[in-house]
C-alpha cells in the first residue's frame, strides 16, 4: 500500500494515527469520521463537515502515545474551544509532524481493543480484549493465529472473562457481532497481506449503539 | 524434517521383530544395562540383539561386535553409547538398512559447546538420507504397551497397564511422572514416547502417525514446552479435528511478550498466549496441570462421548456431592432437573430427610445397596441426564454397597459417561473398582473435585470440536 511505501521511504517505522486508520478503512474496518488540519482554515473546514462535539488530537508519525503527552482535547463544543485547543496542541508538538486530527466524538461506554502482532513462528496473530485503560491493567485478552475463520473470531470474543460486555447490558444494545467478527478477521488479513506491518494496535474500539467504531489506532512497520 | 512418507519406518519403530541395543551391557552404571532389562523384563517377544564389542554374552544373550557383525535384517536399533561414537553408529545403521532408531544418547544441542549442534546436524543428514526415523536424541526412549516393547531405560514403565492413551512428551522427567501416576491411578496407555531433541520426529510427525496409523491409540496426551514449527503441527491438528481427542499441557506461561515493543499488542503477546489461541482454533484441549491432564485423558479414553451438559450427581454423603456440584457449574455443566417419573422413583427409595432432587443425597440409603441401585437405575434412564457422577465414601456399614451396585453398572456399561469418586482406605474396594474400571463400567477418581474436573474436560472437548 502506498501509505506504507511512503513511510518506509521516509525512514519511518511508525504510521501516524491518521495513516493507520486509512489502512484499516481500506480493509472495511469502521473508523471514526475524521479530517486532518494543518491550519485554522483546515480546522474550520473540518468542523463544518464533522460537527460538534469534537475531539482534537495531535497527529504525527513520531508520537505513539498521545494521552501521556497531553495532546488530546475531548468534548469540544464550539468554535472558540476548537481554535484554542488547536493552538495549544499545535504549539506543544514542538515541530514534529505538525497536524491536528479533527474527530467526531464517539459516544459509548464500552471500549474494546483489537490488534495484530507478527510472531516469528506463528506469523500474524490477532488479539482481542477489553480496551481503553483496562487493556494493560486487566490483560483480559485472547489471541488467534491468522487467517481467522468466523468461528475463531466468535470464540476469541467469548474467551475473555468480560465477554458479557458485548451483550445487552445495563440498557445498552448488544454489540453487532457480525461487524465485530469482520473487524477481527480483517485485522488478520492486514497482517497476512502486508508483510511490512509488524504490529497493529486498535484501541479503543468503541461500541456506539451496537456498532463498533475505531477511535484510535497505531501501526508499526518493519 | 522427515516426512511421514516414511510410515513404514515408524511402524518398524513401534512393532519391530528384532531390536538391537548398541551399548548393551550388564554393568548397572551403563544405561545399556537398564535398556536390556526393560526389553527382557517387559516381555518383548521379538529377537533381542545386544551389541557390545567387549562381551561374548549379555544377560544370557549372545552379543555381537556390531550390527554388521550380526549380518541379518534388524528392524529397530536402540542407541545408548557416548556421543562421539554416533557418526559411526549412524553410518552403520544406514548401511545395514535399519529404518528405526531410538537414540537415548544425550550431549547435543543442550550442551554449550557448538560441537553438539554439528554432531546433531551430521547424524540428521545421515538419517534423513537413509530414511531412518529417529526418536531422540536425549530421550529415555519409548514404550509400545501393545507390543510389550519397552524401549526405554526404565524397566518399571512396563508396570503401566495396556490401554488407549498415547503420551507424547518433550520431557523425560514428566514422562516418568505420568508413568508412575498411571500405575497408581490404573490408567492404561498405548504408548509413552519421549521425543527428546527431535532429530527428525517432532510432535507433528508423531501426532500424524498416532492419528492415521495407530488403531491402539484413542486419546493423545501431549506435554509440550515449545517447538520450532508450530504452524505445521496446527495444520495437522486442523486436518484431524475431532478424529481422536488431543489434550495438551503446555508450559511457559511465565514467558513475557516483547517488552521493547512499541505497541500494546506486541508487548502483551506472549508466545504462550498465542499457543493457547492456536490450540483453541484447532480443536485441542489445553490443560493447565499434569494431574488434570492425566485425569482428563482417562475420562476421554474411558467414557463415551458426552452429548450434552446435563449432569446428575448422586452422592452417598452430601458433602462430596456439593464439592462436585461447584466444580461442574463453574465449567458450564448443568445439574439438571430430573423428569417427574425419575423423581418419583427416587422418592420411593429415599425418605424425605435429605436432598432428593439433583444433587441427590443418598445418605438415608447409604448402606442399603438395593435402594442405591434403584436410585441409580432411575437416573440412568432419565433423558434429561447426559452423564452421571457417583460419589460414595466408605464406612464399615456400607462395605457391601459396591458389590451391590456392580452388576447394574457392568450391564449398563456407560450408555452415558459415568464418572465416580468411590473412595475407601487402601485394600478395601480396590479389586472391585479396578474390575469395574477395566470393564469400562466407569472411570474412578480419588476426589470429587478431580472427578468433576474430568467430567468438565469431556464437556470442554465436545465444545472444542463442535465449534
Amino acid at each position: 500500500m502506498k501509505i506504507i511505501e511512503k513511510a518506509l521511504k521516509q525512514g519511518r517505522n511508525m504510521l501516524s494515527e491518521y495513516e493507520s486508520k486509512q489502512i484499516l478503512s481500506a480493509y472495511q474496518i469502521p473508523v471514526v469520521n475524521e479530517l486532518l488540519a494543518e491550519s485554522i482554515e483546515d480546522l474550520l473546514m473540518a468542523v463544518s463537515k464533522i460537527g460538534y462535539p469534537l475531539v482534537l488530537k495531535g497527529c504525527s508519525p513520531e508520537i505513539a502515545h498521545k494521552t501521556e503527552k497531553g495532546l488530546i482535547r475531548m468534548d469540544i463544543r464550539d468554535e472558540d474551544e476548537a481554535k484554542s485547543a488547536f493552538d495549544e496542541i499545535f504549539s506543544s508538538m514542538d515541530g514534529s509532524g505538525n497536524a491536528v486530527l479533527v474527530q467526531e466524538m464517539i459516544k459509548g461506554k464500552r471500549e474494546l481493543v483489537a490488534g495484530m502482532t507478527r510472531d516469528p513462528q506463528f506469523g500474524p496473530c490477532v488479539m482481542f480484549g477489553l480496551g481503553g485503560i483496562f487493556t494493560e491493567i486487566l490483560k483480559d485478552i485472547s489471541f488467534r493465529v491468522a487467517p481467522l475463520e468466523k468461528r475463531d473470531a466468535m470464540d476469541m470474543m467469548h474467551e475473555i472473562k468480560s465477554s458479557r460486555i458485548l451483550e445487552a447490558v445495563r440498557g445498552m444494545e448488544a454489540a453487532d457481532m457480525d461487524m465485530m467478527t469482520q473487524l477481527l478477521i480483517n485485522t488478520g488479513r492486514i497482517g497476512l497481506e502486508n508483510e511490512r506491518i509488524r504490529e497493529i494496535d486498535i484501541n479503543p474500539v468503541i461500541i456506539s449503539g451496537s456498532k463498533p467504531v475505531v477511535v484510535d489506532a497505531l501501526i508499526i512497520l518493519e | 524434517m522427515l516426512m511421514n512418507k516414511n510410515i513404514s519406518g515408524m511402524n518398524l519403530l513401534f512393532n519391530p521383530k528384532s531390536v538391537a541395543i548398541i551399548g548393551a551391557s550388564e554393568k548397572t552404571d551403563k544405561l545399556g544395562s537398564h535398556v536390556m532389562n526393560s526389553l527382557i523384563k517387559g516381555g518383548y517377544k521379538g529377537k533381542i540383539i545386544p551389541v557390545n564389542p567387549f562381551s561374548e554374552t549379555i544377560m544370557g544373550l549372545k552379543a555381537y561386535r556390531s550390527i554388521r557383525d550380526y549380518g541379518k535384517q534388524i528392524d529397530m536399533v536402540i542407541v545408548a553409547v557416548p556421543a562421539k561414537l554416533l557418526s559411526e553408529v549412524f553410518r552403520e545403521c544406514a548401511d545395514s538398512g535399519v529404518k528405526g532408531v531410538v537414540l537415548i544418547t544425550a550431549g547435543f544441542k543442550e550442551i554449550e559447546d557448538s560441537s553438539g549442534i554439528e554432531l546433531h546436524n551430521t547424524i540428521a543428514e545421515i538419517a534423513n538420507k537413509a530414511g531412518i526415523s529417529v526418536i531422540g536424541p536425549n530421550t529415555f526412549g519409548m514404550i509400545n504397551f501393545h507390543a510389550s516393547l519397552n524401549a526405554s531405560f526404565t524397566p518399571e514403565f512396563s508396570r503401566v497397564k495396556k490401554g488407549t492413551i498415547a503420551l507424547v512428551s518433550q520431557s523425560g522427567g514428566i514422562s516418568h511422572l505420568f508413568g508412575f501416576m498411571a500405575i497408581r491411578t490404573n490408567a492404561g496407555f498405548s504408548k509413552i514416547i519421549g521425543l527428546g531433541n527431535r532429530l527428525n520426529i517432532d510432535f507433528a510427525e508423531m501426532v500424524e502417525y498416532l492419528m492415521d496409523h495407530d488403531p491402539d491409540t484413542k486419546v493423545l496426551m501431549l506435554y509440550m514446552e515449545g517447538i520450532d514449527n508450530p504452524g505445521r503441527l496446527m495444520e495437522i491438528f486442523k486436518k484431524h479435528r475431532g478424529k481422536k481427542p488431543v489434550i495438551v499441557n503446555k508450559t511457559g506461561s511465565s514467558e513475557k511478550g516483547d517488552q521493547a515493543s512499541k505497541s500494546h499488542t506486541g508487548s502483551m503477546a506472549g508466545r504462550h498466549e498465542i499457543y493457547l489461541g492456536a490450540f483453541r482454533q484447532t480443536g485441542i484441549l489445553a490443560i493447565d496441570d499434569t494431574e488434570t491432564l492425566l485425569d482428563s485423558a482417562r475420562a476421554l479414553a474411558g467414557c463415551p462421548k458426552l452429548e450434552g451438559n446435563g449432569v446428575a450427581i448422586l452422592s452417598g454423603q452430601a458433602g462430596p456431592g456439593m464439592a462436585a456440584c461447584d466444580i461442574c457449574e463453574a465449567y458450564g455443566l448443568k445439574i439438571v432437573d430430573f423428569n417427574n417419573h425419575t423423581q418419583e422413583r427416587i422418592n420411593e427409595n429415599l425418605p424425605p430427610l435429605a436432598l432428593r432432587s439433583n444433587p441427590v443425597d443418598m445418605g438415608p440409603a447409604w448402606y442399603d445397596a438395593d435402594a442405591s441401585r434403584e436410585i441409580i437405575k432411575a437416573v440412568m434412564e432419565d433423558d434429561n441426564v447426559n452423564a452421571i457422577m457417583l460419589l460414595i465414601m466408605f464406612a464399615s456399614a456400607n462395605v457391601g454397597v459396591v458389590n451391590g451396585i456392580s452388576s447394574l453398572l457392568l450391564n449398563w456399561k456407560q450408555k452415558k459417561p459415568l464418572i465416580t469418586c468411590i473412595f475407601a482406605p487402601p485394600g478395601i474396594w480396590d479389586n472391585e473398582m479396578e474390575h469395574l474400571e477395566d470393564s469400562g463400567a466407569l472411570v474412578n477418581f480419588p476426589s470429587p473435585e478431580r472427578a468433576a474436573r474430568a467430567m468438565a474436560s469431556l464437556w470442554k472437548y465436545k465444545n472444542a470440536i463442535d465449534k
